[in-house]
Formats: structure tokens, sequence, C-alpha cells
């Protein structure tokens, strides 16, 4: 019999869209992100993000502290890669000053800044697993290494997340014995480490389908939102600030930039992270055979002859073989200037604006944070998506929120 | 500057962490297990025969008797009553044991000696929490979901204590012609109490994760069913103790390895060989669909759509807590280990050893030793030598150890899974059902019926 459509009209039949908050309190939004999302069944027709609930003033704040207590501050801004925004600060900082940085402090900066870079991937492939589902078994598997690698932080700067190791002027201690030796030990094992999450993500077939052609992020929509870091290499542009506009001692070191040609897909940003943790890892190895001076224990037995005497013309404790150049104190003061100076963190350029008036405290801050720029495209990659690849989507952008807000 | 040497050593897991850590889980599964099946043993025995025969030897008249065989009918209810909380918690536990071992962690390991009691306490803390229901929500539906969710699979599946227990004089009567059909469709119940759960939560993350799972049971239901089926016409039967009888003596007779196709294979023709041979592998393959048709059926990743607890902030249960949450996390296991069960009974060849011989070897043991306690110890103590006799059956005993095995195997085989594999997309878990797994149950299921008339 068939169904008396009559009395029907056509607003009778009329589907809604669903209007549903995703977040700031959602396990996978990384955070306190909020994303409006209109939902059609499971399908997304508009999604606005809605930031800021992590706003904690950072500029302002480094207007009214002075250099010294600032420093300390600003690790918190990106949680997980520390290293660069203290490194984006100092080299500000330093460009003002005309401060020459040895040559030693700048290996060691290369070597926790890398060291860092891996740390962080390897949270976000965890995490990025757990987005996609896997819930329980592989997410814990980059934890292992990157407890090696806190437990190295921890040896050299006192701290596992907030470091505050790169300071204005070089960096704050040499390492302790034995951490170069370590070191050394983890870069051998980790390639091998990372073949393995490759046996068990690389080739899932479930990890494919889920990744494979989703959140395709075209080379001229990347370019025109401003995405920096492993998502516009991703999508096939070579912009790395390390090869693109080098800085410290990045040109006399060898590595190839992961540039990742085709869709530029969620696929594309897991490989192109992946593939970077590598190559890290070749940039610390190579940093700790160059490094200037050797080793700590080395270096050591050579100042025996000065005993260790710190003068600036002596061949065993000056020039370059510092590792800080300004003295830290709390009169610690920048000449008058301004400058702009930015690093490649692992989510993309990290850029730090300064005005300097020669005071004790900055005039003007103005930070340019990757998270913040790749998060501007998600609606662009997210409408037409069901809502479980938003999660697929949102995670392959590695957005760190307090980077958002600052 | 000063340098140090580092003093905190880096720890670093081996392949001995991991033999320390397996073995301490072997422990934990053996003691626990112990604990369960003697809790389940001890209660049926006093429910089903020290009482009623303590009631009819002081009693007397036809009451007697009466209450007597109430009780012994009772006994099936009262061994599922027993077991099923405490296999909920043990197999929680294990779960979270065994995917610190896959992760080289250490998993629960304070409350109780070395962790054992963990999952008690959490059952305790659960019990206490409030018990809230949320603004605007629709009361009697939300308090009568949970109920819906966890009776009906776990009564539907009494049938199987029928042949997992051998056919034990005390179970026999719970075993139906129709078995396996009785099984199956109270198990597709739940659902509504999902669907019932996730509308009166007044939760769109509750309603999309109820939604999917009504799609999602209803698409890997009928593979589920279609592979049960094909065993049903490979048997000949639809009761579950005829078709486990079938399956004894030997790896060969399993379903899971062609149903005796291998055995009963002509070997003068080669038509019949090489029948044989594709049934039996036709029969693997059909096995594996049935698991990944049961894993979507009680929705444990890769199939977890409904919960998903990164999308949809644990989907249908995302309102519930307290004792109601409770039992949704109660039937959510218990369903894991009825779908086991189910297919040790009709895949696994259900209590039958691999070999035959082992089951006569260990059915002798245990019978010499009942008869040892029955001479000695029933000489000296006058009743004591018919109660352990009465307590133990010597075929049970063997076909119980048999089947406990094989579950509990193929329930670490899904904590595998779990530990290992991202969840799938709902379009993608849809295309699988219908596109992939269907046809293929429909092939299987036409092939296996004429390659059977073949052999």
């Amino acid at each position: 019999m068939a169904i008396d459509t009559a009395g029907l009209t056509s607003d009778d039949l009329k589907t809604e869209e669903m209007v549903i908050n995703m977040g700031p309190q959602h396990p996978a939004t990384h955070g306190v992100l909020r994303l409006l999302l209109t939902l059609d069944g499971e399908y997304v027709t508009h999604v606005e993000p809605v930031i800021g609930h992590l706003h904690r003033a950072q500029e302002w704040q480094g207007q009214n502290r002075t250099w010294f207590q600032y420093q300390a501050l600003i690790d918190r801004v990106d949680y997980l890669s520390g290293m660069f925004t203290s490194w984006a600060l100092s080299r500000a900082a330093e460009t003002i000053d005309e401060c020459h940085v040895p040559e030693r402090a700048e290996y060691m900066r290369v070597i926790v800044a890398e060291m860092n870079r891996i740390t962080s991937h390897l949270l976000w492939l965890g995490t990025y697993l757990i987005d996609l589902g896997a819930m329980f078994g592989f997410p814990f598997y980059p934890f292992r290494e990157r407890e090696k690698l806190l437990d190295l932080f921890e040896a050299i700067a006192g701290q596992r997340m907030m470091f505050n190791y790169i300071r204005i002027g070089g960096v704050q201690r040499e390492a302790p014995f034995g951490w170069f030796a370590k070191l050394k030990a983890f870069t051998e094992e980790f390639p091998d480490r990372i073949d393995e999450y490759e046996a068990i993500v690389t080739q899932n077939p479930i990890f494919l389908k889920r990744t494979k052609g989703v959140g395709i992020l075209k080379k001229s929509v990347a370019m025109d939102y401003g995405v920096t870091g492993p998502c516009i290499r991703a999508s096939g542009i070579n912009m790395d600030l390390r090869r693109f506009k080098p800085y410290s001692v990045y040109p006399k070191l060898k590595f190839e930039v992961p540039v990742i040609e085709g869709d530029g897909d969620t696929w594309a940003r897991y490989m192109c992270r992946i593939q970077e943790m590598r190559q890290s890892n070749e940039i610390i190895k190579q940093c700790l055979d160059q490094i200037t001076g050797g080793w700590p224990e080395e270096l050591a037995e050579r100042r025996k002859s000065c005993n260790s005497c710190g003068k600036e013309d002596c061949a065993n404790c000056g020039g370059d073989l510092k590792i800080m150049a300004k003295k830290q104190n709390a009169g610690l003061r920048v000449k008058a200037g301004e400058a702009f100076a930015a690093v490649e963190s692992p989510r993309g350029t990290l850029g730090c604006y300064v005005i300097s008036n020669g005071s004790d405290k900055a005039f003007r801050f103005k930070w340019r944070n990757p998270s913040f720029c790749n998060l501007s495209v998600l609606h662009e990659l997210l409408v037409g998506h069901p809502i479980a690849d938003i999660m697929a989507i949102f995670g392959s952008i590695d957005v760190i929120l307090p980077d958002v807000d600052r | 500057m000063t340098s140090s040497t580092i003093t905190r050593e880096i720890p670093k897991p081996g392949i001995n962490f991991q033999l320390y850590e397996l073995g301490k889980f072997i422990r934990l599964s053996l003691t626990w297990l112990t604990i369960i099946f003697g809790a389940v043993w001890i209660a049926s025995w006093l429910v089903g025969v020290l009482l009623p025969a303590a009631i009819e030897q002081f009693m007397q008249g036809d009451n007697a008797h009466f209450i007597g065989n109430v009780l012994r009918a009772l006994t099936p209810i009262v061994s599922v009553m027993v077991f099923i909380p405490i296999n909920a918690m043990f197999m929680v536990l294990c779960e979270r044991r065994a995917l610190a071992l896959f992760t080289v962690r250490k998993g629960p390991n304070r409350v109780g000696p070395d962790g054992y009691l963990q999952t008690a306490a959490d059952a305790v803390k659960l019990l206490f929490k409030e018990d809230i229901t949320p603004h605007g929500a629709d009361a009697i539906m939300f308090t009568l979901a949970p109920i819906i969710f966890f009776a009906p699979s776990i009564f539907g599946a009494l049938p199987l204590l029928a042949a997992v227990t051998a056919d034990h004089p005390l179970y026999s009567f719970v075993n139906l012609p129709t078995g396996i059909f009785y099984v199956l469709a109270m198990s597709s119940i739940p659902v509504v109490g999902l669907v019932m759960g996730s509308w009166a939560s007044n939760n769109k993350y509750s309603l999309v994760g109820g939604l999917r799972s009504a799609a999602q049971a209803v698409s890997y239901e009928i593979p589920l069913v279609l592979s049960i089926i094909t065993v049903c016409f490979m048997a000949g039967s639809l009761d579950v103790v005829q078709i486990a009888r079938q399956q004894a003596g030997g790896l060969l007779n399993w379903n899971v390895f062609g149903g005796g196709a291998l055995t009963h294979a002509n070997l003068g023709s080669i038509t019949s060989i090489v029948a044989a041979l594709i049934m039996s592998l036709s029969c693997v393959i059909l096995f594996c669909m049935y698991l990944i048709a049961a894993c979507a059926e009680v929705n444990r990743i890769p199939f977890d759509l409904p919960e998903a607890e990164s999308e949809l902030v644990s989907g249908y249960n995302t309102e519930y807590s307290g004792i109601k949450f409770a039992i949704f996390f109660l039937a959510e296991f218990t369903n894991l280990f009825i779908v086991s069960t189910v297919a040790t009974v009709m895949f696994l060849g259900c209590g039958a050893a691999p070999l035959p011989i082992l089951d006569e070897v260990m059915v002798g043991t245990v019978t010499s030793l009942l008869a040892w306690a029955q001479n000695n110890l029933g000489a000296n103590f006058g009743q004591l030598g018919w109660l352990i006799n009465s307590l133990i059956n010597p075929t049970t005993f063997v076909a119980a150890l048999w089947v406990i095995l094989k579950v509990y195997s193929l329930v670490v085989f899904a904590i595998l899974v779990r530990g290992t594999l991202p969840r799938f997309r709902i379009d993608q878990l849809m295309d699988f059902g219908w596109k992939r797994l269907i046809p293929l149950s429909l092939i299987l299921l036409i092939a296996i019926t004429f390659l059977k008339e073949l052999v």
C-alpha cells in the first residue's frame, strides 16, 4: 500500500541542520578550541573556529617585564617547543644588540632545538593516532622515545617542558658530562624506532583510508592563508626557513627539507613530519661531530691547561668556545632599535618583532605564531567532510592552542 | 661554567621487562579465572545439588521435591548472575594489563596485591557516584536504556550454557532445539537500548552516536547471522549441543577447518579431496568474517563508532554516570564474552580438545582422582565422598577448561586488535559492510553448501 502523501507539504519533509559546539571542553580539540559546527547529518556544512579562551596577553606581558623575566615566560607560548620561542626572542634581541653569539652556543642551540622538534613531532604522532581512534595501543610508543629526550632536557636545562635554556647572547649552560654520549646513543637507535612506527602506521589500511585524500590543502590556498611549516611542505611548497633564509649554523649542516609532492592531504602532512624527524636526527648527529670545541669532556681536558680562566682572549675559554656572550642578570639590557627575527619551529615560521628603547624592558612586542595562521585555513579544509574527519584534519594541522591565543 | 655528570639513569625497557610483565599477566589471569569459575562452580553446586539434596533429605512430602526442582531450575540463572559481574571485572583488568603489556607499560598495579583489585575498587566507586539525569532528558527511557542494553543479550545466551558444560544434567534443560537462533535473536535487541539511551539523553553527541550504532548494528548483523547460518547448514542443526558434539574428535573436525570435510573426504576421488580443501579454506574465511562482524556488533575498535571518544565524547553514554554507566560498561564486556563464546561453540569445537587423545587422558585422570577420593575419603568420612563426586563431573570439567581457554584467547585477540588499529569512518564502515562482507558471506553460504555435497 502506498503511503498517503496528500496531506504532506514540502515543509513536513524538510530536514534540519544541527548546530553543535565542539569544544572548548572536548577530548580531541587539543586544549580549548571551540568549533561552531553546522552539520547536515554527519557532514559539516559550516565551521567557525572560536579562539581566545587561552589568551594571556603574552605581548603585553613582554612590555611590562624585564628582558630577563620575559625570557623565562616565553617558553609557555608554545609549550611543546619552548626552545623555538626562546630562540626567536633571542635572535631578535641579538639583532638589535649587534651581539655576536659564539659558535659553540649556536651549535648547542641547533642541537636542543632539533631535539625539541623531535619531541614535538613525537607527541603529535601519538595524539594524532588517538584522534584517529587508535585509543590505547600505538600512542604510547612515541612517548617512550620522547621520555628519553625529556630526560636529556631535564639534565641540561633543569626542566622538561619550560626550558628557558636559549638566552639572549647564547645558551644557559654547558652540557653535563655524559650528556653528549647519551644523545649520541639516542640518535643511533632512533631511526629504528621511526621504522617501528612506520611499520605499524604507514601501511595500515585503515590509517590509509582515513588519511588519503582527506583534507586536501591546495598550494594556492596554503599560500593565501600564510600556512607554514610541515603543512605547506606537505602541499609541495619548499618553504623552510632553515634553507630559505638560513640562520645560525644551518648553512654548515647537510640535510634535506622533506617536501611531499602530491595532493597535500592529511597523509602527506603525516609523512612530512615523519621524514622531518629523520632529518632532525641527522642534524643532531652532524652537530655532535662538528660542534666547535668538541664534547664537554674534551673541552674540560683542554681547559685544565689554563685552569678554566674564562678570559675573553684565552684560546680554550674565549671566542667561539664560550656558550654565552651576554651577562645574564636582572639588569639585562638591549640597545635601542627594532628587529624582526624568525625561526622554523615544528609548526612553521615563528616570528618575533621587537622594538627596544634601550631600557631593561622592551617597548613593543609582536609575535607571528604559526599555529594561528595554520588554524585560519581550517574552514577551507573541513566543509563537506563528516564529523570523524574533523579530528583527522584538525589533528593533522598540529595546532597548539596557547600558540594560537598567546 | 661548571659541568656535572648526569645522575639520573635513563631506563631502558628491554625484552626482560616484557617477559617479566608477561609472567605477571599470566599469573593474574590464572588467579582471577580460578576465582571466577570457582565461585560459579560452588554457587551452582550449592543451588543445584547440595540445597535440593538437603531439602529432600530433611523435609517430607511432595513439597520438598517441588522446591528441590525449582532450585535445580534456578541453577543456570544463579551461575550467570554470579559469573557476569566478576567476569566483567576480570576482563577490564585483563584488558588494561594486556594493553600495558603491548605498550611497554605496567598497567594498574597499586590496588590490592599487584593491582588485582583495581576494577573491584572502580566498581565500588561507580556504585557510589551520583546518579545524574540530565536536564531535559526523558527520565523513564533514560533509566530503561541500560537495562534493555544489558538484560536480553545475557539471558539470550543461556542456551550456550548447555553446550559449554557438555550437556551437564543441571544445564541441559536450558538447551533449545533452535538454540543458536534464539541467541542471535536476543543479541540483536541491545541496539534498541543504545538508541533509546542516546535519544533520551538530550545530547547531540549522544544522538549521533546512537544513530551510528543503529546503522552499524543493522549492517553488520547480516554477515554475522549469515556466517552462523552457514555453520548451521554444515552441521544440519540449530541445536548448539548438537553442533558442539559434531565437532568432537580432533582439530580437523572443528567447523573452522571445514567441520570434518577433510577427515570424511573420499581419498579415492580427486573431486572429493579438492572440494574438502576448498571447503576448509572457505570455513577459515568464514570464521574471520564472523570475527569482524562480531567486533562490529559489540562496538570494539576498529568499529567503536558509536562511542568514538575522540569524536563524539563517548557517544551514547556521554550523559550516563554512576550505576547506569556501570551497567553499560558491564554489558559491553559481557557482550564481548558472549560473541567469543558463540565463536567457540560454533567454530572452535566447543569443549573438544585439539587432539582426541588429550580429552581421553584428561577425563581419565579426573575420573580416577575422583574414584580415589571416593574410596579413601568416602570410607572414612561418610557423605564426603558423595559430595566430592557430585561436585565435579569429569566430562563437564574438562570441556569447561577447553572452553575457558578458547574463549579467553579470543578475548585477548580482541584486545590485541584494540591495541593496534585506528577507527573506521562511518561511510567506510558502511562500504565495508555492504559491499564486501555481505556479498562475501552470501558467496560463502552458497559455496559451502554445494561443497558439502561434493565431499
